[in-house]
């Protein structure tokens, strides 16, 4: 296949898309953004799954479909052995869009043990050009809007429980993505931030509201991907409740691409496996020990529970559902697991997470008043 | 000294090694009680609903071991990875994790852990581990018993080779001798493959005693541990893959190898309902029988699949290929003779029918 008429999508997680594409023109190729995920993604992808895969791949796969419908040509994947059924989907949905007739190249990036210039080489691969000014252009910006849009993420989950006329920090934050969506160097980018945030500032704050504080954890798909966390964080925003959590697109970015001996900070995942070190020994793949680790680390910091998040079905997050309702009694932190999947509705959603937070709030004033918190101890 | 060692997961394939090494080492290895419903149900009430079957019933073993044999030291290994890159199922790997933290009971847990990949520890770490824990340290000695250990398992697996009964060969490795299988010289029909992992298809209350069904049914069945491994490679090009899990072998392996064997009619694959690793060699296997048209049967069971179902699935797939093999045979006589051909084969399809 000719470079020049490589046409490249890649499945949507979230706002990965942003920085992905800024690095991909950057590198001058051709970009197809398959359409976000809503539910005729998930339709389609389900319906050329297998039965029992989960969710994750079934959304992959309804991407693709959608981007080759649209004329990609070029698909790119990331794969890391060793973590779940992640390390098989770029093979299976290969061979399944082939099954369905589609004629298209595949590029697989190996995630394994960080190796970053192989990615680069994977890259420059997928879009024909080998200039490496052009590639550390293209990283600096990527990484710029990485974590520019965590930075206004985080500031936007600050605000949402706290402002007064809901939904205004919403319309912030939206238009803060495009304009980092839409800025070509990293100094655009930093204006971009700045603007949002002196934006973020001028909302109304109502600082009589009781603030609930929560860990959000589990799957990093479910939690990355608005559409198929059905907005959680809106939701718990509404009654009231911050949200706090590791599992950010830069976080988890950092952990895969940059080798051990460059990070200055103590990892997410070290972080987890020292603080869960009491209840998970071993790495067992996925999430799991995150989802423990971010729990027992919510309790040491006194939040007042944890919701963990994850789809039908996924194997690590198993093990952690299983041993979750003993770490929540260890540590006396209420904690709820929602699972996902293409039957889930959003309203039994909103009551269960309405009943866990008056749950969380009535514990809050028992504990203000004095009362020794009831449940087991 | 006693060591428990319960009647799930990995027992089914590494049993022999395990009684040949620690009865060497002096230690008694004592064994659950054979899977019952109560096994499942108090299995089910420690983990989650979407806990596969096989890992509810492996608490219930260690549940058996404490309470009604009253053992207090209890053996769950961790298999992380056999090879470079090649890890096991999330759920093997943090079976010991799991078992600690869910089992409220008081016992010694020993959790050795086998990982090729990430912390570089082999066999030999792996068995000092196991028996660390009960004051034996002395590496000399073990790497003695993990010889006495492979004798067994290397007996056990040969004798499988063969073509012994998997109940026979397990009997016979765990009192240390060798004996040839009886060929069976009887003419059956049909011959079918069943393919599953080892902890599904010998444990009777999963596989509902399939092998007694297909012996009824007068079909003859083949198993993946009747393959060597060099057989078991080679039906992993047949399936168009490579390595991915630890225990894929049993599966991928054994179904590409019996795919384009001419000898076998029919393939059943088991797996219990919710198991992550089997939901995508399953649908390969699926794929790839359809492009060898060779017959398959999908059976997904968990606690709640009725027997009664499952027989008539069996009996209906047994008669699927006995029609098939029949009108196989039909079609290569009226091939020879030529002239008769068209007067048989109308008849032949409306007998199928």
């Amino acid at each position: 296949m000719n470079s020049k008429e490589r046409i490249v999508s890649f499945p949507r997680m979230g706002n990965i898309h942003i920085p992905i594409s800024a690095f991909l023109r950057e590198m001058s190729a051709n970009i197809i953004l398959p359409q976000a995920n809503s539910k005729q993604t998930l339709t389609i992808g389900a319906r050329y799954s297998p039965e029992m895969i989960c969710l994750p791949y079934k959304m992959n796969l309804g991407n693709y479909v959608q981007a080759l419908e649209q004329g990609a040509n070029t698909l790119l994947m990331f794969q890391a052995p060793g973590t779940c059924r992640l390390g098989s989907y770029a093979k299976m949905a290969e061979n399944k869009l082939r099954e369905l007739g589609y004629d298209f190249e595949m590029i697989v990036f190996d995630l394994y043990g960080g190796k970053f210039k192989e990615v680069m080489g994977k890259f420059s691969l997928a879009t024909g050009n080998k200039s490496v000014t052009k590639a550390i252009a293209g990283v600096k910006i990527c990484l710029a809007k990485f974590d520019a849009l965590d930075k206004i993420e985080r500031e936007l989950l600050f605000i949402r429980p706290r402002e007064k006329n809901f939904a205004t920090a919403e319309k912030v934050y939206n238009k803060g993505k495009d304009l980092i969506d839409k800025a070509r160097t990293p100094e655009e980018v930093k204006t971009a931030v700045n603007y949002t945030m002196t934006e973020f500032k001028q909302i109304y704050l109502d600082k009589s509201k009781e603030i609930l504080k929560i860990y959000l954890t589990g799957e990093f798909f479910v939690l990355l991907d608005p559409y198929v966390n059905m907005d959680i964080e809106k939701e718990l925003g509404k009654l009231g409740v911050e949200v706090d959590r590791q599992i950010m697109l830069s976080e988890w970015v950092g952990q895969s691409l940059i080798p051990g001996w460059l990070r200055k900070k103590e990892t997410h995942k070290e972080r987890a496996i020292r603080t869960s070190r009491r209840y998970m020994t071993r790495i067992v793949g996925g999430e799991c020990v995150e989802t423990l680790g971010d729990t027992v680390y919510a309790a040491k910091k006194k939040l007042d529970g944890v919701i963990h998040a994850t789809p039908f079905n996924c194997i690590p997050e198993i093990i952690s559902q299983c041993i979750l309702p003993h770490v929540s009694l260890k540590e006396s932190i209420p904690v709820i697991s929602l699972l996902m999947d293409e039957h889930t509705g959003k309203v039994g959603m909103i009551t269960r997470l309405e009943a866990f937070v008056d749950l969380m709030r009535r514990n809050k004033r028992k504990k203000q008043k004095g009362f020794a918190v009831a449940g087991p101890a | 000294m006693k060591i428990g060692i319960p009647r799930g997961m990995n027992y089914y394939n590494y049993y022999p090694f395990w009684h040949g090494f620690f009865t060497y080492l002096g230690i008694e290895p004592v064994l659950s009680s054979p899977t019952t419903k109560k096994t499942i149900l108090r299995g089910s009430e420690l983990v989650v609903p979407e806990t596969c079957l096989p890992v509810k019933i492996f608490m219930g073993h260690v549940l058996d071991l404490i309470d009604n044999k009253g053992i207090d030291v209890i053996y769950v290994p961790s298999h992380q990875s056999i090879a470079h890159k090649i890890y096991n199922c999330s759920k093997i790997r943090g079976l010991p994790d799991l078992v600690r933290n869910v089992v409220k009971r008081n016992f010694l847990l020993i959790e050795p852990t086998l990982d090729k990949s990430e912390k570089k520890q082999g066999l030999y770490e792996y068995l000092y581990e196991s028996v660390a824990p009960l004051g034996i340290t002395d590496k000399k000695l073990i790497k003695k018993a993990s010889k006495a250990g492979w004798e067994a398992q290397n007996n056990f697996n040969a004798m499988l080779v063969n073509g012994m009964e998997y109940n026979q060969a397990m009997k016979n490795a765990k009192n240390g001798k060798f004996i040839n299988a009886v060929e069976d010289n009887r003419e059956h029909p049909v011959n079918v493959a069943v393919i599953s992992h080892g902890y599904n298809l010998y444990d009777n209350r999963i596989s509902m005693g399939i092998f007694e069904k297909l012996e009824k049914l007068d079909v003859k069945t083949y198993i993946p541990e009747n393959l060597s491994m060099e057989q078991m490679k080679k039906g992993f090009p047949v399936l168009n893959t490579t390595l991915y899990w630890a225990n894929e072998y049993e599966m991928t392996g054994a179904a590409g190898y019996y795919l384009v064997d001419k000898n076998i009619d029919g393939i059943i694959t088991l797996t219990s309902f919710g198991c992550g690793p089997d939901s995508i060699m399953i649908e390969r296997i699926t794929r790839f029988s359809k492009k060898y048209s060779k017959p398959l049967l999908n059976l997904t069971v968990d606690e709640h699949t009725g027997e009664a179902g499952f027989i008539t699935r069996l009996e209906a797939f047994t008669d699927m290929l006995v029609r098939k093999k029949r009108e196989n045979i039909i079609k290569s006589y009226s091939r020879q003779f030529g002239e008769e051909k068209k007067q048989t084969q109308p008849e032949n399809q409306a007998a199928g029918f």
